[in-house]
């Protein structure tokens, strides 16, 4: 009965855990669509959401119902969906590669996304084939990158089911050094239209958000966000080695695949529609698991929320810190989580002793 | 039954398992002895299904291992590898509780906290794996698998244990061969690799001794431990005290220093 209670307790504190998580989410969502160089009142917020669902409250102004609902609504949403998709990514390749010093940045994952993303934008104006495309082709493209890349890194840095770590670090060096020499290749064969998409790209913010872009996001990120979900059982086991998690019933192979094509898809998606973003992914699971523990079953949702919470944050930082202009978000997240980084490589050194 | 014929197991050419053929019946625990390199873990490692062979074929229960799905598979055998290395801060508990997994939904609560005070890891449940002592964490791993296949079943199972006390302490040891003993008789077929000789002889219904790739001698403990069997797979002087039911078999390996006095004494 004991362990029965035991089990139980555990899953009603994940769930508590979880449910404080999405409150605290909450809180940012209206803290972001408050501040701005147009700041609302929290109240007007409210009302502009609730006038949208059919309650009218009244007590607010067309201009902050138009910068609500044209500009800051879809930018927070955006920050939300990209940062939650960073953070759960890092969560599962973390899991993966069995080594909490993994990040979708760091291993090349997301300069793989970049290089692609720079051949379509530079290239995809001049290849018939890929107009059919529109909205969807940029971050299709970016997704085969991410792909490509985390394939590469896995085959370069594992041997026999193991991966080693140093070789995992040094071959993202490498498909980093090379992603970045193509993405200048390609720069230096843009034309100027072609320059141009690529330098509003690369600014890499969540300032440039619309609601076309929250719908891919939305589409590209939740969708493989849910099927990384379902696979913490075999991530628990995979955290003792891949054999002993196939002597527990786990397919490996299959679930290596769901979680390389589910990361790279919202690497990629994420890469694509805002630029770079580094850190997320490594800080996001590591809080979650000093303050929570590893079960998977709970550090998978929240990574998703704690990325979603902290790069909204992020965002607000970027637009608040040097008003009336704005930061790039992936510098906040730079200059925050690589002492992060160096913290970590500290205390890993420690363990390893 | 586990049934494997004609093992054959090669790297890079050179045989590591030649021609091994093994049976192992539910009720007995069969142990593989042999020095250092004789290809114990490969041998253990194509049963277990970790590595295929080009020649030979395993069989559970009449079926090869090839026609069961990695979850079935796991549901009638259980392995324990000699090191598991954890990446992230699991405690104890959550480490046993894996072994829940490949049983879906069709376990009892209690089977964890059973299993755990038999192998006198409950007190632990708590604690972060990562600063557990060896031997508490070998303890642990084999509640893991233990959990695994720890309620009755109609069929028989297989329990495949890899030197699961390499780490412990002499009580410890004789502790968990009761344990392996107690499970034997729920159906399951035990097999275990071990180092010593002692423990294999007191315990182990079946004994298989290999050496370079071959499985030299196997058969009953009693009939295939014997000094000269073991000298020839050992290298090295050693003789046997036979036991009764009052007194264990003993096994004396002779000091280097002493190896020239037993000469002249012979």
């Amino acid at each position: 009965m004991l362990v029965k209670s035991g089990i139980y307790r555990k899953s009603k504190t994940q769930a508590a855990t979880l449910l404080a998580l999405g409150a605290l989410l909450f809180l940012v969502l209206l803290l972001s669509l408050s501040v701005g160089a147009f700041p609302i009142p929290v109240y007007q917020v409210l009302s502009v959401i609730m006038s949208n669902i059919g309650i009218e409250l009244g007590d607010f102004t067309t201009q902050q119902r138009s910068v609500l609902v044209n500009i800051r609504l879809p930018r927070v949403i955006l920050a939300m969906l990209v940062g939650g998709g960073l953070g759960l990514s890092g969560a599962a390749l973390q899991g993966l590669f069995r080594n909490p010093l993994v990040e979708p940045g760091l291993i090349g994952v997301s300069s793989g996304g970049a290089l692609f993303a720079v051949v379509y934008i530079v290239f995809g104006a001049s290849i018939p084939l890929l107009q059919g495309l529109s909205g969807i082709g940029l971050p299709l493209f970016a997704f085969m990158g991410g792909l490509l890349n985390t394939f590469l890194v896995y085959r370069l840095a594992s041997s026999s089911g193991k991966t080693d770590i140093s070789l995992l670090i040094l071959a993202g060096v490498a498909l980093n050094a090379l992603s970045g020499a193509l993405i200048g290749l390609a720069i230096f064969y843009a034309d100027d239209a072609a320059m141009r998409n690529f330098t509003f790209w690369s600014l890499g913010d969540v300032g440039g958000a619309n609601w076309q872009k929250v719908y891919t996001a939305f589409l590209l990120i939740i969708g493989p966000a849910v099927l990384v979900f379902t696979q913490f059982r075999q991530l628990n086991a995979l955290a003792l080695g891949e054999s002993e998690a196939f002597h527990m019933g786990v397919n490996v192979q299959k679930v290596k695949y769901i979680l390389l094509i589910s990361s790279a898809m919202m690497v990629g998606t994420a890469v694509s529609l805002t630029g770079t973003i580094g850190f997320v992914g490594l800080i996001v699971p590591h809080l979650i698991r000093l303050g929570f523990g590893a079960d998977h079953r709970l550090v998978l949702p929240a990574s998703f929320l704690l990325g979603a919470i902290l790069l909204s944050v992020a965002d607000v930082l970027a637009r608040t810190l040097v008003v009336p202009a704005e930061l790039p978000i992936g510098i906040i997240t730079a200059i925050i989580g690589a002492p992060f980084f160096i913290w970590l490589i500290i205390n890993f050194k420690k363990l390893r002793n | 039954m586990l049934q494997a014929t004609d093992i054959h197991f090669c790297i890079q050419n050179r045989p590591i398992v030649n021609k091994a053929s093994i049976k192992l019946l539910p009720g007995e625990l069969t142990v593989i002895l042999g020095p250092n390199g004789a290809g114990k873990s490969s041998l253990f490692k194509v049963l277990s299904g970790d590595i295929q062979c080009r020649h030979g074929n395993v069989l559970y229960n009449g079926k090869t291992l090839s026609a069961y799905k990695t979850s079935q598979l796991a549901q009638i055998r259980a392995v324990m590898p000699q090191h598991s290395t954890l990446s992230f801060p699991f405690t104890v508990q959550e480490v046993v509780e894996l072994g829940l997994l490949p049983l879906k939904n069709d376990f009892k609560q209690e089977t964890v906290r059973e299993v755990m005070e038999e192998t006198q890891t409950w007190h632990l449940r708590d604690c972060d794996y990562s600063v557990l002592s060896g031997g508490e964490k070998q303890r642990v791993q084999l509640s893991r698998v233990l959990v695994q296949i720890w309620e009755k079943k109609p069929y028989p199972r297989f329990l495949l244990l890899d030197e699961p006390t390499s780490s412990m302490d002499i009580a410890l040891q004789h502790h968990v061969l009761a344990i392996i003993q107690k499970i034997k008789s729920r159906n399951i077929a035990v097999l275990a690799i071990l180092h010593d000789l002692n423990l294999a002889a007191n315990y182990a219904d079946q004994v298989v001794l290999m050496k370079n790739g071959n499985v030299m001698f196997q058969g009953p403990a009693r009939k295939t431990m014997t000094a000269s069997k073991l000298m020839e797979v050992f290298d090295h002087p050693i003789s046997v005290f036979e036991g009764d039911s009052h007194r264990p078999t003993v096994i004396h390996t002779v000091p280097f220093s002493q190896i020239d006095q037993q000469i002249k004494h012979a």
